[in-house]
This record gives structure tokens, sequence and C-alpha cells, in this order.
């Protein structure tokens, strides 16, 4: 049931960042071109996606086996959280400019009025790629976070949740969702991800974990610290 | 075809920013794998610890990479 929790929670915040940022894109392209091609663009990436989820997430449950998945869903997922947790160091000490959507939307708008006099295709490809490129990020969030310890259903449960509650505010805001805490999230995901991913490829060795499951609570609260450590050595020759 | 070749360089992006870290990770567990057949469950208190240890090394490292090129500019 923890364990349940844990994914659901980690899959569904990936995601909810992931899906801010192809809003914005939609949202760029919808507001200055109207809907239909923006929508239609949305909707092909979104099938796309589920394919790749469908495939990839009944491959690997059915045909790798356990200790060889971990390992390598393991390395993945550390390779992917601790590229999250770098740049989210950077930003915290000030080194790199923070995420911001309203930022990316005012690029969009700027490309598609340069591309205005072009036909509708061009609202139709920005969206699918949008789309297409962020909804990577979110399947392999969901692949990765549930594809071992038998929590696929689960963590697809948190991806699709994190997309409709994000779509859900994008109807109703109509405009990029800069209040979102996006680095501060990718910040939580990060270590999240990180922790996860350290845990399942020392299981994949065949290493078992003092407590199981819970002691990624353990994993969390050390790379938590390490990467607060990291803020307070970068800021110092940063700020200098 | 455009489209294909972002998505590829997409999904290698998803896991490396920079090639020398990527490597550093995938040799400490690998140095990890071949350390916990020889010791057993000590080996993870040394993985994370490595683990935890680059990923401050390599943030150090880019700010001030990053600090240099700010000064030449």
């Amino acid at each position: 049931m923890y364990q349940q929790l844990f994914i659901f929670g980690a899959a569904f915040l990936g995601s909810a960042v992931e899906s801010t940022e192809a809003l914005t894109i939609v949202l760029a392209v919808g507001l200055t071109r109207g809907w239909r091609a923006p929508l239609l663009g949305a909707a092909a990436a979104l099938v796309a996606l589920a394919v790749l989820v469908v495939f990839f997430g009944e491959l690997i449950v059915t045909r790798v086996p356990e200790a060889s998945l971990k390992l390598l869903v393991g390395t993945l997922l550390l390779l992917f959280g601790l590229r999250w947790l770098h740049k989210a160091v950077l930003r915290s000490a000030g080194a790199l400019e923070l995420h911001d959507e309203d930022r990316v939307y005012r690029q969009t708008v700027g490309v598609l009025r340069v591309a205005e006099s072009r036909h509708d295709w061009v609202g139709f490809v920005l969206a699918l790629k949008g789309v297409f490129l962020e909804g990577l990020e979110v399947v392999f969030i969901v692949i990765a976070v549930g594809g071992t310890g038998r929590g696929l259903p689960v963590a697809t449960a948190g991806g699709l949740v994190a997309m409709a509650v994000v779509a859900g505010a994008g109807l109703v805001v109509r405009k990029p969702l800069a209040r979102v805490p996006e680095n501060a999230l990718k910040y939580a995901v990060g270590i999240v991800l990180t922790s996860l991913g350290t845990f399942w490829a020392a299981e994949g060795m065949g290493a078992r974990w003092p407590l199981d499951f819970v002691s990624i609570l353990g994993l969390v609260a050390v790379y938590f610290a390490a990467s607060r450590l990291a803020v307070g050595l970068v800021r110092r020759p940063v700020m200098a | 075809m455009k489209l294909a070749r972002a998505a590829i360089s997409e999904v290698i992006g998803l896991f490396v920013a920079d090639w020398v870290q990527s490597a550093v990770i995938v040799a400490i567990l690998a140095v990890g794998w071949l350390a916990f057949r020889r010791v057993g469950g000590a080996t993870l208190l040394l993985l994370v610890v490595l683990l935890a240890g680059q990923m401050v090394w390599f943030a150090r490292a880019e700010a001030r990479r990053l600090a240099a090129r700010g000064r030449e500019e």
C-alpha cells in the first residue's frame, strides 16, 4: 500500500511538471492561431505516447527478468533523476536562470507570429512536437517508476491524473500556469527519482535494503542533504 | 524526419546532460556491483555516498564553468 502510494505520487508529480510545459505550448498555439490545429496535434501526440506506454510497458513487465529490469531501470532512473537534481541545485543556487512558463509562452508566440503567413500545419506540428517531446519524459517516468515492483497501473493512473489536472487547470485559466512551483517540483521529483533509481539499481545487483521500501525515505534524506550542501557550495563562488 | 531526430536527441537528453558525469555514475554503479559481490551489504553505504558525492562535485564544477563564462562575456 505504502509502496503503491509512493509510486502514484512520484508519477503524478513528475508528469504534472512535464504536462505544465506541454500545456504552455498548446496554449500559445491555440490562443494565437485558433484551437483546431493544436488540439489535433496534441491528440496525435497523446495517441503516439499511449502506444509507447502500452508497447514498452507490456514488453518490460512480461519479457525482462526482474533483477535485470531493476538494474536497468534503476540505472536509467538515476541518470534521469540526477540530471533533474543537478539543474535544480544550480537553479536553487542562482547559477542558472529559473524555468519560467511565461517566457516560454512569449517565445512560442513569437515563433508563431513569424510563421503567421504560412498554413495551419505550423500550429499542428508545434503542438504535436511540444506534447510528444514533453510527453516522452512522462512516458519514461511512468514506465520506470511503475515498471518494477508491479506498479505500472498505479503509475499510469498517476500520470493520467496529473495530465487531466493540468489540462483542466489550463482550460479554466487559459494562460500559462506560471504559478505552478515548477522549479521546486522538479527539485523534489529529482530527489525522489534519484532515490528510487538508487534503490532499484542496488536491488538489481542483488542487494537487500534494510526495512525494504521504507529505506527510500532514508535515501531521500541523504540526497536532500547532499543537494543542500551542493547549493551552499555553489552559492559561494557565484556570489563572490 | 526533423521530428524523429528531435525525438532521438530528446530521448538521449533524458539521461545524459554531461557525458562525463553520466560515465562517472555508470562507473560508480559498476564498482558498486563488483564490490557488492565481494563485500556484501556494506557496499550500499559506499554506493550512496559516492552517488551523492559526485552530484555535489559536478554541480560545483558546472557552477564554476558558468561563472567563468559569465566573467568572460
